[in-house]
């Protein structure tokens, strides 16, 4: 697929700004608060109807005005769409495809698929694993639209059991008291159902249908991941991706994992009874890097860990583009000018031109040749982008 | 706020505010429309305010809203005492019996179980639903939960419960009627599929 061009009206600091990308890779160039990350800004808003920067539409629109928009001129290879997206200070946003209002936001997801790598990624690694969840969950989101859904249940029947552990730790410290104790026992018969358990049955239903999905798509991304890694490496290293779930089972059956879920959650009843907090399930799952048989998290390299995060979006690129059919666009937000000049050229040889890319840094003079000769050069100033690299010859 | 409205007018606005749906443009709305009515129909409007709130309370048999201690639904003869239906709420009640296709009883809940509300299944009226069921003939209860994490929660529960007792079933999720297949978003497009039957 391909942006070909991007309308901003009253988004963040743009008043009135059409962008034409003409080549398959585009650098944006600027100083620092001139607008650059706002314009990849929207290309995620239109592609996942999120950004990664806030939550709430006010942030998102020129300061003193009501609205702002969007609109984007998508090729792919059943057709050129246009997306639209208005986002209102005192209302609900709307979303339109070829100029009609859709009813339902769910049908925007999927008709623009980008793959984004900042310098936060880089993080991805050496991070908490709440850091690696986050990647691997939007990852299937893109991939399986209906993932998102389950996330949500999941986290809500989450957030209630913790609610209800936390109360009876709370109601348990109170009845140590002796006579309300003995008033309790002889008040209250024992409940038919213990509550607890209803939210163990929600909790492993929606935790297995989780833990399978993540599964699935690890098992598909480990050996893309692996092959750039090599070749990244000049095959000097070898990667393993591992998915390492908090429940961990030998088969992949449905029955099995919600089997081996609930008798976990049956051994770690004491546990959770004292912490009152779940200490069970896919919210504690982790994603596991070696490198040469060594954990990467602790034991490799700064450079070691770019080539694996470097490997892993590439990996992702290919893997959205087996699934969709189409190849998605790559963002590229100052992360570019971190990579040292084999890795710029590996990941250049990488997207070619089959990926469009945009790319935004502060300066043009970490790049390699090849990459400033083969782009299209914006510069971005103060809500503004003009083409060429400005006023200064950075070159 | 104090040199824009003065102080009656304004605190007017302020408790219309409370109500649900109704921010500070619609409250000022509302108040400046009160202001303009003849005096009796401002004392009908509070009167009825007041008298609803007096009178209305909960069928001691379904807890359905009711100003008598039994509701007419529970009292009418003419409907299948056999049958109940269990709901979160009054709301719900109204909208079945809207349908006209409901001959059975109801049972409100009085809410869904969530423990982040500190609601718990002894703060709803699951106990006087499980007497009501042990204790007469009841052929079958129906479930009309809706399928939100803690809509199942309380379906489970209830129906945990009741199953000794009765047949115990629940209300079918998926397209809505004149809705067309290929509009229908994958979440209920799956639930429908789970909830598939053998044709006739």
């Amino acid at each position: 697929m391909y942006l070909r061009s991007l309308h901003l009206r009253q988004f963040r600091n743009y008043l009135d700004q059409r962008v034409e990308f003409n080549a398959p890779k585009t650098i944006l160039v600027g100083n620092n608060a001139q607008g650059k990350s706002n314009l990849l800004e929207a290309v995620e808003l239109l592609s996942t109807l999120r950004s990664h920067r806030t939550t709430r539409d006010r942030d998102l629109i020129l300061n003193g005005a009501a609205i702002a928009q969007i609109t984007g001129q998508v090729e792919r290879t059943i057709g050129s769409i246009e997306l639209a997206m208005t986002l209102r200070n005192s209302s609900r946003r709307t979303v339109a495809i070829n100029g009609e209002i859709l009813r339902r936001q769910l049908d925007f997801l999927g008709l623009l698929n980008v793959v984004e790598f900042s310098s936060l990624d880089l993080d991805l690694v050496r991070g908490g694993p709440e850091q690696r969840r986050t990647w691997l969950d939007s990852l299937l989101i893109q991939l399986e639209p209906v993932y998102a859904y389950i996330l949500q249940q999941y986290n809500q029947v989450l957030r209630q059991r913790n609610a209800l552990l936390k109360r009876s730790l709370a109601g348990e410290a109170r009845s140590q008291e002796p006579t309300e104790n003995s008033e309790l026992k002889t008040q209250n018969p024992a409940p038919l159902l213990p509550e607890l358990a209803l939210w163990d049955a929600q909790l492993a239903a929606a935790g297995t249908r989780l833990i399978r999905r993540r599964a699935r798509v690890v098992q598909r991304l480990v050996p893309l991941a692996a092959n750039w890694h090599r070749a990244i490496s000049g095959s000097t290293e070898e990667l393993e991706v591992r998915y390492a779930p908090n429940v961990a089972t030998q088969e992949d059956d449905p029955e099995v994992v919600r089997q081996a879920f609930l008798e976990k959650i049956q051994e770690r009843a004491i546990a959770e009874k004292y912490q009152g907090t779940t200490l069970v399930g896919p919210h504690r799952d982790e994603v596991e890097f070696t490198i040469n048989g060594a954990f990467a998290r602790q034991y490799g390299s700064q450079g070691q860990q770019r080539t694996l995060v470097l490997a892993l979006k590439l990996a992702e690129l290919k893997l959205i583009e087996d699934v969709i059919g189409d190849p998605p666009l790559l963002l590229l937000d100052d992360v570019l000018a971190e990579l040292d000049l084999n890795r710029q050229n590996q990941l250049l040889e990488a997207i070619q031109d089959r990926y469009q890319t945009l790319i935004t840094t502060t300066h043009l003079g970490a790049f390699d040749a090849q990459w400033l000769h083969s782009s299209q050069i914006l510069t971005v100033k103060a809500g503004q982008v003009f083409a060429g690299n400005g006023i200064e010859d950075r070159v | 706020m104090a040199t824009v409205y003065t102080r009656p007018l304004a605190r007017l606005i302020e408790q219309l505010q409370h109500l649900p749906g109704i921010g500070p443009k619609s409250a000022q709305r509302l108040a400046l429309h009160i202001l303009k009515r003849p005096e009796d129909e401002v004392k009908a409007l509070a009167m009825a305010l007041m008298e609803a709130k007096q009178q209305v309370g909960y069928c001691s048999v379904c807890f359905h809203l009711s100003a008598e201690p039994v509701c007419e639904i529970c009292r009418d003869p003419n409907r299948n005492s056999n049958i109940i239906c269990v709901v979160a709420d009054s709301r719900d009640v109204i909208a079945l019996e809207k349908t006209r296709e409901y001959r059975g009883k109801y049972h409100v809940l009085g809410g869904l179980i969530s423990p982040m509300d500190g609601i718990g299944p002894d703060q709803l009226h699951i106990q006087p639903l499980v007497r009501r069921v042990s204790q007469q003939k009841i052929e079958e209860v129906i479930i009309a939960i809706s399928p939100s994490v803690e809509g199942e929660t309380t379906t489970l529960y209830v129906g945990h419960l009741l199953k000794p007792f009765t047949k115990v079933t629940r209300i079918a999720f998926g397209l809505p009627m004149g809705g067309d297949l290929e509009y229908a978003d994958e979440v209920t497009l799956a639930r429908a599929l789970e909830g598939r039957r053998e044709l006739d």
